[in-house]
């Protein structure tokens, strides 16, 4: 990951665990990569449109890029398809 | 590609233009310029906001229950490319296209028409123009004409001095 890059919607970026709600895979502290799905910032389409969600959201994913959990909230964005993140999208109830 | 509608305003959002906000419930809001988004985000009604269509056809100013607007339908099952299908759907599209326009003009018209109860007072002011403007007048000039719509006109009432009454009785 390049540090300098800023993040956006379907960009992979390297996180740390702040909180945990329950007994997950994951630990507190741990080092994780995570895909982001939702973001406010709005990103431009190819149609030349625009989508704007409304919160921040990333998906916990191996460094294959399959998500480690077992269920997705909320709808993802599309660009996921073009980073070939499948296990994401059919994961998600909703494809923005 | 698809030609959406606004969600604030109803107006087409052609490709290129607007912002497209997805909620977290999945719904997903269009917006063709940043006058409606930046509605949206101030929690405005568009039903109630009125340059929006939505406030125009819930207040009746525009055309609301109409057959053409049944044919605009949003279609989610892709159909196979059929040369002449396309060219019949285009034909039609702007036949209906010229038949909603006709019938939006023919409810604006009869939405300005002279109402009845203004009829009467037209008539009234037709009988009693004398009153307000000397026959002559309006003989020797033809500009001096009755207003067509029923505009406020100015009478201006002239008093009587009471001197030159009296000075005709003697």
């Amino acid at each position: 990951m390049n540090k300098t890059r800023l993040a956006r919607l379907g960009d992979t970026i390297i996180a740390s665990v702040k909180e945990v709600v329950g007994r997950g895979k994951v630990k507190k502290g741990e080092v994780v990569y995570c895909v982001v799905v939702r973001a406010r910032m709005p990103r431009a389409r190819s149609d030349g449109s625009e989508v704007r969600f409304d919160d921040n959201a990333a998906v916990i994913i191996n460094k294959q890029g399959e998500p480690i959990g077992t269920r997705i909230m909320g709808p993802v964005c599309h660009e996921l398809r073009r980073r070939k993140m499948v296990k994401v999208l059919s994961l998600a109830e909703h494809v923005a | 590609m698809r030609l959406e509608k606004c969600w604030f305003c109803s107006s087409t959002i052609y490709p290129g233009h607007g912002i497209q906000f997805v909620r977290n419930d999945a719904k997903i809001f269009r917006f063709c310029r940043s006058k409606c988004h930046k509605n949206f985000k101030m929690k405005r009604n568009p039903r109630k906001v009125k340059w929006t269509k939505a406030y125009r056809k819930l207040h009746g100013k525009e055309l609301n229950k109409d057959a053409t607007f049944e044919l605009e339908r949003r279609r989610n099952r892709p159909e196979r490319y059929d040369r002449n299908v396309v060219q019949n759907t285009i034909k039609a599209m702007k036949k209906i296209e010229e038949i909603r326009l006709k019938r939006e003009e023919k409810f604006w018209e009869s939405r300005m028409k002279v109402k009845k109860e203004n009829r009467a007072d037209l008539e009234e002011l037709k009988q009693n123009i004398h009153l307000v403007k000397a026959p002559v007048a309006l003989q020797e000039d033809p500009t001096l004409t009755l207003p067509k719509k029923l505009e406020k006109v100015k009478v201006k009432v002239e008093m009587r001095q009471a001197g030159e009454t009296h000075a005709m009785e003697e």
